[in-house]
């Protein structure tokens, strides 16, 4: 899976938990700051992640990534 | 004490001064007492005086000396040194050595009185049912049996059986204040008994009031509070133009600032001020700060209402009848609405309004969110917060009673075998939900609330968490109890569970955490008659509490049975190397998760508002001024400290374990 598809499902998946547009969240939205994710979504994005792409992800590292990109990188260490 | 009756020079020279008597020969005095100290005094029905004349310090004013001054005595025993001034009537009175009473309308007993001891309050249902009695010696505890175990009414009858026993014979014709209490500028008290010690400053009216100050614990009443059938036991403080009507109020409780109260218990701790409470049975360390915060019909204890919390527990259809519990460690946020009936799980934040009835206490740490309209319920995220850590660890600093007495039994492990417990619970319903849930649904509704389906195995791993981290430490807690060298003997032996209860079920007796076994063979010693006195149930409680360490192993031993097969004592040096190496591993993940909340404190949301007229630079730097940095904060020092220390501890007792023969 390549990085772009990555970065569409992860985009996606926000899009529902956030209950936001997909275009209107940009590579670089900070979840809390841009996005207005509360630490209950965070926990659900996490999950929400790993459910997607079928991967169990480290609960604390996950919670420190902040931003969109950040996401990407992240998920991608699971499956590339 | 001997008294004789005045002499005709000193009936003449108290004329002098302004002194009557309907019949002088009813006025007994002490061998020294001397006339000069008794001006513009008139007398009534039998009297007895001790000696005056020391100098009384009466605060900030001028120093006295003591005597009776423009006031009227009726059927009193007045002691000595003591200072009665511009007060316009005392009646059936015992006033003790070194009281001082200025400028009161009346402190008088009409009839027999017991004083509110025995009053009925109609506490958790304001319609009825649940009637509290409250005595001079009622705990927490003893508040909780009377007033939750309904569906045993042959307890309910025993225990009021009890209680009235031990109350009827305080009804008396006349009231006592004791030695070195002050009362100045107070309205009206009628049929009012006073300890020692206390300061009753300005109420405007005391009626059917027991107060139960010494000097350990002085009482303090303040201006224009009102106060009727009531039971106020010592170190507490009622003040303000606080209105307290058919309460039972703790040791070491504050009532202030325009509070309302009514048909409502306030165990050892307890803080309201400004809001207020009808029918409630505040459990120890409830508190209601704000305006316009309305507890009702509920049950609390290490609780915290935020301001504009407000409760419904009718709807217009049979009346106010319904209630609610608020589990231990729980807070209501900022206009928060919870609608009566409702049980909110242990150490629960309650965000919005909920107008749902649920019941979530199998999921404590939890956060109850109203979004949509709906409740929800995030499982377990209460768990890695920094309030619930610093709650934890205030409580025990803040226990104000300062009688040696102590009536309410607290436990304050904040995670306990109760806890542990419903957590457990919560854990095996998680796991049901996950294996029956559809991925296309988008909650599990359970109980009246609504759960994240995509939280149910992440809150579950928390709730996990949190057991290793409890159990753990338990086992670590044990096996540092050694002081001698480890040995496979020695080990068996800390680690064997004892006879006694503890293994099945805990229960939270308002503020005591006790095993169900215990209380339900309580429970039936009363009913047989076996516990036959208030004093017996007391004592037995205390005993139970007594136990608490003991009794909660065997809880643990019994978990470990369940989830492994070997019970404790059984445990191998690899089995021990193994849970201390989890609980290591586990302690410092939470704390981390602590920290990681801890750290939103500091981040750049938090930074909102200041730096008023600056840029970022100065918005950083007044920021940090103010609220110091993530570095230096004494909570994030102290938890990375614990972290090493946790390290320290298993590093520690590894090596015994593996030196162990």
């Amino acid at each position: 899976m390549d990085k772009d598809e990555i970065k569409s499902r992860i985009k996606h998946v926000i899009g529902q938990v956030l209950e936001k547009e997909e275009s209107d969240i940009a590579d670089d939205a900070n979840f809390v700051f841009d996005l207005g994710a509360s630490s209950m979504q965070s926990l659900q994005l996490i999950a929400a992640f790993e459910e997607e792409f079928s991967i169990e992800m480290e609960q604390e590292k996950a919670m420190e990534v902040q931003t969109v990109a950040g996401a990407v990188d992240f998920v991608s260490t699971y499956l590339i | 004490m001997n008294y004789r009756p005045l002499t005709d020079l000193e009936v003449s020279t108290l004329k002098l001064q302004g002194c009557t008597a309907n019949d002088w020969s009813d006025v007994a005095v002490k061998e020294n007492f001397r006339t000069e100290f008794v001006k513009h005094t008139a007398f009534y029905g039998k009297v007895k005086l001790g000696c005056f004349g020391d100098k009384t310090e009466i605060g900030d004013g001028p120093v006295r000396r003591s005597g009776l001054y423009n006031t009227q005595v009726h059927q009193c025993e007045i002691g000595d040194e003591v200072l009665v001034s511009d007060t316009g009537l005392l009646s059936n009175y015992i006033i003790d050595d070194h009281v001082i009473i200025l400028n009161t309308d009346s402190i008088s007993v009409k009839g027999e009185s017991a004083f509110g001891n025995g009053t009925e309050i109609e506490v958790l249902n304001e319609a009825g049912g649940r009637e509290l009695v409250i005595f001079d010696r009622l705990s927490a505890q003893l508040a909780y049996l009377l007033v939750f175990y309904r569906h045993d009414p042959e307890l309910t009858r025993r225990l009021k059986s009890l209680i009235q026993t031990a109350v009827s014979p305080e009804r008396k014709a006349q009231g006592r204040i004791g030695a070195y209490t002050k009362i100045q500028h107070a309205g009206v008290l009628q049929n009012v008994v006073i300890g020692s010690h206390a300061v009753i400053s300005g109420p405007q009216l005391m009626e059917d009031c027991s107060v139960i100050s010494n000097r350990f614990a002085p009482v303090r009443i303040g201006e224009g509070v009102i106060i009727r059938k009531s039971v106020i036991l010592s170190g507490s403080a009622i003040t303000d133009n606080a209105f307290v009507e058919k309460c039972f109020v703790g040791q070491g409780v504050t009532i202030g600032r325009q509070f309302s109260a009514e048909n409502s218990a306030f165990f050892a701790n307890t803080e309201v001020a400004l809001g207020e409470a009808c029918s409630i049975f505040a459990g120890p360390y409830t508190v209601s700060h704000h305006k316009s915060t309305l507890l009702v019909a509920g049950m609390f204890s290490f609780y915290n209402a935020g301001s504009g919390t407000n409760i419904s527990n009718h709807m217009y259809k049979l009346g106010p009848l319904h209630q609610g519990i608020v589990e231990r460690g729980s807070k209501t946020g900022s206009s928060s609405y919870l609608l009566w009936p409702c049980r909110v799980g242990a150490y629960s934040v309650v965000v919005g309004k909920h107008f749902t009835n649920f019941d979530t206490c199998d999921f404590p740490f939890s956060y109850i969110v109203e979004e949509k309209g709906k409740s929800i319920l995030y499982p377990a995220m209460n768990l890695f917060t920094v309030g619930t850590r610093r709650d934890s660890e205030k409580w025990p600093a803040r226990d104000k009673r300062t009688d040696p007495v102590k009536h309410d039994l607290i436990s304050f492990d904040w995670i306990n075998p109760y806890i542990a417990g419903k957590i457990s619970n919560g854990v095996r319903l998680l796991g049901g939900f996950t294996d029956k849930v559809l991925k296309t649904q988008e909650h599990v509704s359970f109980k009246g609330i609504q759960i994240p389906r995509l939280l149910l195995k992440t809150t579950r791993k928390f709730y996990e968490l949190a057991l290793k981290v409890y159990i753990g430490s338990e086992v670590v807690g044990k096996l540092e109890s050694e002081t001698a060298a480890l040995s496979a003997g020695r080990i068996k032996m800390i680690l064997a569970a004892k006879e006694g209860p503890g293994r099945g079920e805990w229960r939270d007796l308002s503020g005591m955490i006790a095993p169900a076994e215990a209380i339900d063979q309580l429970t039936m010693d009363i009913k047989k008659g076996d516990c036959g006195t208030v004093e017996q149930v007391l004592d037995r409680l205390q005993e139970i509490h007594r136990h608490y360490k003991e009794y909660s192993w065997n809880w643990c031993s019994a978990y470990f049975e369940a989830e492994t097969g070997l019970k404790p004592d059984q445990f191998t040096r690899e089995n021990l190397l193994q849970i201390v190496a989890e609980w290591q591993i586990n302690a410092i993940r939470l704390n981390q998760m602590i920290l990681q909340d801890a750290s939103k404190e500091f981040d750049l949301t938090s930074h909102y508002g200041y730096g008023i007229d600056g840029d970022e630079g100065i918005n950083a730097l007044d920021f940090e001024t103010v609220r110091g940095n993530y570095e230096e904060n004494k909570f994030i020092k102290n938890l990375r400290a614990e972290n090493e220390n946790i390290g320290k501890r298993a590093t520690r007792l590894v090596t015994l374990l593996q030196t162990m023969k």
